[in-house]
């Protein structure tokens, strides 16, 4: 009954988080893996990726291989706190209360614990499990700013909280997250200024100060690059040829390409690494196979 | 920085007539800039701005955004909580100002707070420190409250504020009342006798809640409680003041001279939230004069003419004309985007500003997306 491999996926908000944790979860499974994907988000996204309406807080299966769940972090406070004041009626009243927001609000770390603990069941399910448990856990995540305060939570609980059942799901937390072989964040970027900027922060704050493994950062929406130099040189200058539309567009999409291959380069020089590149999609949605394309991709660097 | 040629084609959108509606947006007294994060709303706040300045109005621009984001995009070193000049050509100027969501708030405390020593014990108190900063909502009432104080103090003829990327419009305009609310519940008696909560309740009753106390004091490392009921009460003194500055905030942002303006770009999933907010604002009774479209691709059908007369050979000219169709594919996208948005808020789209290569980073840049925002 082994243990569950991680991979945790965070980025901007909007830069295609979703797309990679499900091309991932895809390309895992197609390897023979058994693989969940935790939607940490509300929007749907996933499920409607591999043709589904909507996820339920239980495991439910998308394709063969792929399971997928929502977990929802207001819900589990909820049942925490139902389970701990044991009276239903007592619950009721407090959770209901602005007392109760405001606790929990300002008792910071508990909702993520709450949220951590229950991804550890299913990546760690324990010697009882009467099933065989995941080869791989797959975390569509939070915005960076969340995610960070999220893998930050089981360090700090740990250093506080010395014994008890917090303590000890802290420290199995603690264990998961620094094992480099099992666990991996993954930072999804676009080619523009301010999400490069966010992902050296975060790849700062969660490498080096929380020591996790943070894999090679990956950048959606890459515009292709369709002219050699020559040509796009002429493109841009050749005062011999007439302009029109068409040749606007190629400068705009030459011009797209040089600045992300600016942002790129800045991330190279700042990681020490190279981005794993995606690139841009034209057709108006994912389709199953340009999701087998990432997957590949995004397998052969992070599943190697 | 290259510029999508095709400015014009938006105009065989439909979106031309609607124009003159952003002009009539700058006569407004406040503009609340709304949406998710990341459509460039803060450059869009600045831009209007920049806008507001070139129509003779006095104007001054206020984001709350902690990525300092209008900062880059003017090139300002210096922009600070206090109104930080930015100058254009031929004397004209707007104010900028960036918020300090933590100062301003210490700031209103220091203001209502009954005495010196009062202040300074709210000031101190750990809970205060941590929900000043983390009380959901905190943020976009200082926003509120420091656009009030300009509009009142400083004499602008127009305020554009950007707000800070919410997961709901209701967070922001509920801010002026959140806070009020928290502390003039009944929950704050509960707080400073958390006994009465077990009032009638069994002796196991009071052990569980007793150990769940002990639990959460265990999460803060501190002693929550006792900073609570101590927070509470030094509150209590100002709850007036406050409400009757939240009263004010929300008429103002009421009013017929304030005008909320949606900003957005045509990626799905940004539309879905634009709608959402659009719903929220209007279902609370606030006037949204339109949506803002950035980053909008506009290349149309290639006519046969335009293709065949192509004057590139191969294989340039193969690989021109896939640049092109991949760019009207997007463009179809972004354009059926938007009129789903339409269909769904029937708001007026104000501007649909052409994706540009390079993200506005320099007063230049800035210049460049107002000429696109609002051609002159």
């Amino acid at each position: 009954m082994g243990a569950a491999r991680l991979i945790f996926v965070t980025g901007k908000g909007g830069v295609g988080k979703t797309t990679v944790a499900a091309a991932l979860a895809q390309h895992a499974a197609e390897l023979g893996q058994r693989v969940l994907v935790i939607e940490t988000a509300s929007d749907g996204s996933l499920a409607q990726l591999f043709g589904h309406r909507k996820l339920s807080t239980a495991p439910q299966r998308l394709q063969a291989g792929v399971e997928a769940v929502h977990v929802d972090a207001r819900q589990l406070v909820e049942e925490y706190f139902s389970r701990l004041l044991r009276f239903r009626w007592l619950s009721d009243r407090l959770l209901s209360s602005n007392t109760f927001n405001a606790l929990t609000a300002a008792a910071p770390g508990v909702t993520e614990f709450l949220l951590l603990e229950k991804m550890l069941g299913w990546i760690e399910p324990g010697l009882m499990g009467r099933r065989r448990g995941y080869d791989m856990v797959i975390v569509d995540g939070p915005a960076t700013g969340h995610a960070v305060k999220l893998l930050a939570t089981p360090r700090r609980l740990a250093a506080m909280v010395a014994g008890g059942p917090i303590g000890k799901t802290a420290r199995r937390l603690l264990a998961l997250l620094a094992d480099h072989q099992r666990t991996q964040v993954v930072l999804v970027s676009l080619p523009e200024e301010m999400a490069v900027r966010e992902t050296i922060e975060t790849q700062q704050a969660l490498a080096v100060d929380l020591a996790l493994h943070v894999a090679r950062p990956i950048i959606n929406r890459v515009f292709p690059r369709h002219f050699r130099a020559a040509e796009a040189e002429r493109i841009e200058h050749d005062t011999s040829v007439p302009d029109g539309p068409v040749r606007a567009a190629a400068r705009f999409a030459i011009a797209c390409r040089r600045e992300a291959e600016r942002h790129i380069a800045h991330m190279r020089r700042a990681l020490g690494v190279s981005p794993v590149l995606l690139r841009q999609l034209f057709a108006a949605e994912v389709h199953a196979g340009d999701l087998r394309v990432i997957g590949r991709t995004l397998g052969r660097v992070l599943l190697a | 920085m290259s510029t999508n040629p095709n400015v014009q084609s938006i105009g065989r959108g439909g979106t031309a007539a609607l124009m003159p509606t952003l002009e009539g947006l700058l006569r407004k007294r406040l503009i609340v800039c709304v949406g998710c994060g990341g459509v460039g709303k803060t450059t869009t706040a600045a831009a209007l701005a920049l806008a507001g300045a070139r129509h003779a109005r006095r104007t001054a621009v206020i984001t709350v955004d902690p990525a300092r984001r209008l900062k880059d995009a003017l090139g300002l070193e210096g922009l600070s909580v206090e109104p930080h000049r930015v100058s254009l050509e031929a004397g004209a100027y707007f104010d900028a100002l960036a918020l300090d969501t933590k100062r301003a708030f210490d700031a209103l405390v220091q203001r209502f707070a009954p005495s010196a020593q009062a202040a300074e014990r709210i000031l101190a108190n750990r809970l205060y420190q941590e929900l000043s900063s983390e009380l959901a909502g905190s943020a976009e009432y200082m926003a509120m409250e420091k656009l009030h104080e300009l509009v009142h103090r400083h004499r602008y003829q127009l305020v554009i504020v950007d707000t800070p990327p919410s997961a709901h419009a209701r967070d922001l305009l509920a801010a002026p009342n959140r806070l009020v609310n928290l502390l003039a519940s009944r929950a704050v008696s509960l707080l400073q006798a958390p006994a009465s909560l077990l009032a009638g309740a069994s002796t196991a009753g009071r052990l569980t809640l007793s150990a769940l106390l002990k639990a959460l004091q265990r999460w803060t490392g501190f002693d929550l409680l006792r900073d609570l009921a101590d927070f509470v009460s030094s509150f209590e003194h100002m709850i007036e003041g406050f409400s009757l500055r939240a009263e004010e905030v929300n008429r103002m942002l009421h009013a017929p001279t304030t005008a909320f303006v949606l900003v957005t770009t045509p990626e799905p999933h940004t539309v879905e939230t634009t709608i959402e907010f659009h719903r929220e604002l209007t279902s609370a009774g606030f006037a949204v004069a339109g949506i803002i479209a950035n980053r909008v691709l506009a290349f149309p059908r290639l006519s046969d003419a335009e293709g065949a007369t192509l004057a590139w050979e191969e294989p340039v000219r193969s690989k021109l004309l896939r640049n092109y169709a991949e760019l009207h594919e997007l463009s179809r996208r972004d354009r059926r985007a938007l009129r789903h948005l339409h269909a769904e808020t029937h708001a007026p789209l104000l501007a649909a500003v052409p994706a540009v290569s390079e993200a506005p980073t320099s007063m230049h840049g800035l210049e460049r997306f107002a000429q696109l925002l609002m051609p002159l």
